[in-house]
């Protein structure tokens, strides 16, 4: 693969491009590290949030707001530069850009996933009730099935923006396709200049992503229809 | 174990005058942003929903485009990339105000557009009957009810926006978070400057989301009702 790209477009480009289209990788695994990690997270918060519980539902709203105002700049530099420094061991840049956007993740995804379920009308609520459903059983059972339709485009409309928050991660030294292009068209090599480089990004990201806000319109639009 | 000395940040008044100024900086780059895309984001939706020949079609490219790639990205090719291509010479805050004019213009056109089609189609097949041409139908009908129904979202993505452009310390401009890392160069308390950073964002974005909930009842609130 990378022989028949560099034999295309020739030695520098060749080169770069493929070893970009290797660094994709780790946008990929950190995206869908942070999707899989902040969709559990989220799940628990969103359950915390809707339970008939004042303390955890405050708990959880407060969760959602504190993350949802952080910057996730923020959150990386403080788990990237911060806690190291304070607590005087160095920290993985995996860890901390997996951490960072995990948290940032399971705010913005629950309070998706709470509109979703609050969208279920609720006469279902109490029909579940009518028929001596609990209120984990009414939620597993009767609501939980009507809300996925709801959430799944804006769901995936997020990963959209995971995709493109996972480019921040380079600040903090997490080896992915941002740095990698941004250590090309730092170098002197005729071929990467940065008028070169960063439209080839552009595209290997809009690549990652087009397809996906795609895929949540189309969803968007068969809701549309059915309701 | 460890202790926190936030005094070392609060104390100096060098390093409270560079959080004051970055916080400046940070806000007026954001709020010109926010209304130089927001003007150039009308006229795209406007295209867009218009379907003017050829032009609608490459405003949805440029809009999909601008939405679907990191905004770190198209601040480096801005500030690197095209300087380099056409060989002219701009202060780094003008780089900064440029791509992210062209980060919010991407988003609220989609927003206003999605507005503008989610007109109900009675309403312009009524005001088509009563003989209005498509501008009196455009700007009284179609406009100022996208605008009060799109405004929360106008708002919290102009919010979002605002929470990343910390970045824009990356290509030089002395906003917040170049001042913190200054500070935190200088000083090595990375952990408390980051929560103060931290702090001072949440506050400000505070503040526009109350402004702009306050502008939006000066003007149209009114009409909402």
């Amino acid at each position: 693969m990378e022989g028949l790209i560099i034999n295309i477009l020739g030695k520098p480009e060749g080169i770069i491009i493929s070893q970009l289209i290797a660094a994709c990788r780790f946008t990929i695994y950190l995206s869908l590290i942070a999707f899989v990690g902040g969709g559990i997270l989220g799940i628990l918060i969103t359950f915390l949030r809707i339970i008939p519980n004042k303390f955890l539902n405050k708990f959880s709203f407060s969760y959602v707001w504190l993350f949802q105002s952080v910057p996730l700049l923020m959150l990386l530099f403080l788990t990237g530069l911060g806690v190291p420094r304070l607590l005087g061991y160095d920290i993985d840049p995996w860890i901390a850009a997996t951490l960072s956007l995990v948290i940032f993740t399971s705010a913005y995804l629950s309070e998706v996933w709470r509109g979703s379920i609050i969208a279920v009308s609720q006469g279902q609520w109490e029909a579940a009730k009518s028929i001596n459903l609990n209120f984990t059983l009414s939620l597993v059972l009767v609501i939980i099935p009507q809300a996925f339709k709801y959430s799944v485009a804006p769901t995936i409309s997020f990963l959209i923006q995971i995709i493109k928050g996972t480019s921040l991660a380079y600040i903090i030294g997490f080896q992915d396709l941002m740095l990698l292009g941004k250590r090309w068209a730092n170098a002197p090599v005729p071929g990467s200049e940065p008028f070169i480089i960063f439209p080839i990004m552009a595209v290997m990201y809009f690549c990652l992503c087009y397809p996906l806000a795609v895929y949540a319109k189309h969803l968007e639009k068969k809701i549309l229809i059915n309701n | 174990m460890f202790e926190l000395r936030f005094f070392e940040i609060y104390r100096s008044q060098e390093y409270l005058f560079l959080l004051f100024d970055g916080i400046l900086v940070s806000t007026a780059l954001t709020i010109f942003g926010g209304i130089f895309g927001f003007i150039i984001a009308f006229i795209l939706a406007a295209l867009i929903y218009w379907r003017v020949f050829g032009i609608s079609f490459i405003s949805t490219c440029y809009v999909d485009f601008i939405r679907n790639t990191p905004l770190i990205v198209q601040i480096f090719f801005i500030t690197f990339g095209l300087p380099a291509l056409f060989g002219y010479v701009w202060p780094f805050w003008c780089h900064a105000l440029l791509a992210l004019t062209i980060n919010f213009s991407g988003y609220f056109a989609e927003i206003l557009r999605s507005g503008y089609e989610s007109t109900p189609k009675g309403q312009i097949e009524a005001a088509s009957a009563l003989n209005l041409n498509k501008k009196i139908v455009f700007r009284k009908i179609i406009l100022p009810q996208t605008i009060i129904k799109m405004f929360p979202s106008l708002s919290s993505q102009f919010i979002f926006i605002f929470l990343t452009t910390g970045i824009i310390s990356e290509i030089g401009v002395t906003d917040l978070t170049h001042a913190g890392l200054f500070i935190d160069s200088r000083i090595f308390r990375s952990f408390e400057i980051f929560i103060v950073l931290t702090f001072l964002y949440i506050v400000m974005s505070l503040v526009y989301k109350s402004s702009l909930e306050i502008i939006f009842k000066i003007s149209l609130g009114r009409r909402a009702l």
